[in-house]
């Protein structure tokens, strides 16, 4: 009768004529009653110990980290659309534009008003703690923001896409700050923060404003210590 | 919340009991519950329905834990003689904190085999066939592991 078989009866592993077996060995020699007695207390201990753990419930984590997206899937998908006509103003073509409007509605529509827009044509300025978060996440952090992606503009300036709790979209860093460049609402409802730059629209977007590739983490680090100048 | 979010939800406190097996410590093994559940959603399509979520769940957790180990400095295998004082003079449930976290260090103490091996079958109490699947080594090998866990946990104890 070896420990290897007392801590299989012990954990129940046993058929009942080796159960018998084990048992009656343990019956006739205080040794073995001893070791079997040892073992059976270290595992009552460890389960009375862990097992209030069960008792608190555990939330599943609220975001889903961003995913990143796939540029090169976007420019084949772009490179193998129709040719469309060139826009007759570049300028309305600019996605910022676009977004202006649309944030000035999703704005009002919160009653916030206009403060907090810089006095910029076409540029809106985003809050402290976006911009701070903007600042300071790498791309897959969870935080106050998600930032899928980080790419340099034809402008010289480093964009981000993300997407916050009510809003997504890509903001760059300008010489006053970050402006968001695109916007769209965040559709929240089923705890799913999809991710602005992953959709098709902001995809796009991204793919009409980004010169060269992404940055890797690497490019990121270094940029976040540089403060995205 | 979908069928699969409930079952993960369902499974979360069994997985963070696994967790407190596995961690040196209470934050850590917070985190890598919270790890392995962002992992989980993020790798739902890989679950296959009619397959055990709870054996899928436990392979991410042991998976992450085993990642963080490679990168983690081994610490010195040896405690200072007062971390082993801690439950003198405590009660209700403070004493059972103080306990739990006594039995944490002294799992922290078994080489990683030992460690998950007696996590899966004496915390959360899998089966041998089980325990062994889920590691992918033969039942064999996970008893001479378990064993060895024990023996050395009950020289640890004073038992």
């Amino acid at each position: 009768m070896d420990e290897t078989r007392i801590i299989a009866w012990i954990d129940g592993e046993l058929s009942s004529e080796e159960a018998a077996e084990v048992e009656a060995a343990v019956a006739a020699d205080p040794g073995l009653a001893a070791l079997a007695d040892r073992h059976r207390r270290i595992r009552a201990r460890f389960t009375a110990a862990f097992a209030p753990l069960l008792d608190n419930p555990v939330p599943l984590p609220k975001r889903k980290p961003a995913r990143v997206v796939s540029l090169a899937a976007v420019r084949e998908e772009r490179a193998q659309a129709a040719p469309r006509p060139a826009p007759r103003w570049r300028g309305w073509a600019w996605p910022g534009a676009v977004a202006a409007s649309l944030l000035v509605g999703l704005m009002a529509g919160h009653g916030s008003g206009p403060a907090g827009l810089s006095d910029r044509a076409g540029a809106l300025a985003l809050s402290a703690p976006m911009a701070q978060a903007l600042d300071r996440q790498a791309s897959g952090d969870l935080g106050t923001v998600n930032v899928a992606l980080s790419f340099k503009n034809h402008d010289g300036q480093f964009c981000r896409s993300f997407v916050a709790q009510y809003i997504g979209g890509v903001a760059c860093k300008a010489p006053g700050g970050w402006q968001l460049r695109y916007a769209a609402p965040v559709d929240a409802q089923h705890g799913d923060y999809r991710m602005a730059g992953s959709d098709p629209a902001s995809a796009k977007v991204v793919a009409t404003m980004i010169a060269g590739d992404p940055l890797d983490a690497a490019g990121e680090r270094k940029a976040i210590a540089a403060g995205w100048r | 919340m979908d069928d699969f979010e409930t079952g993960l939800t369902a499974l979360l406190p069994r997985l963070r009991r696994f967790a407190h097996g596995l961690a040196r410590d209470p934050a850590d093994a917070d985190d890598l519950t919270q790890q392995t559940a962002e992992r989980a959603l993020k790798a739902r399509d890989q679950w296959q329905p009619g397959t055990s979520l709870a054996a899928w769940t436990y392979r991410i957790m042991r998976n992450l834990w085993i990642d963080a180990g490679r990168s983690r400095q081994r610490r010195d295998a040896v405690l200072a003689p007062e971390e082993w004082g801690g439950t003198i003079g405590v009660t209700g449930e403070a004493e059972g904190r103080a306990e739990l976290h006594f039995l944490m260090r002294a799992m922290d103490r078994l080489p990683d085999e030992q460690r998950e091996a007696v996590a899966l079958v004496m915390i959360e109490g899998l089966a041998y066939a089980e325990a062994a699947a889920l590691l992918e080594v033969p039942v064999g090998t996970l008893t001479s592991r378990l064993v060895r866990g024990r023996q050395a946990l009950a020289a640890m104890l004073g038992e």
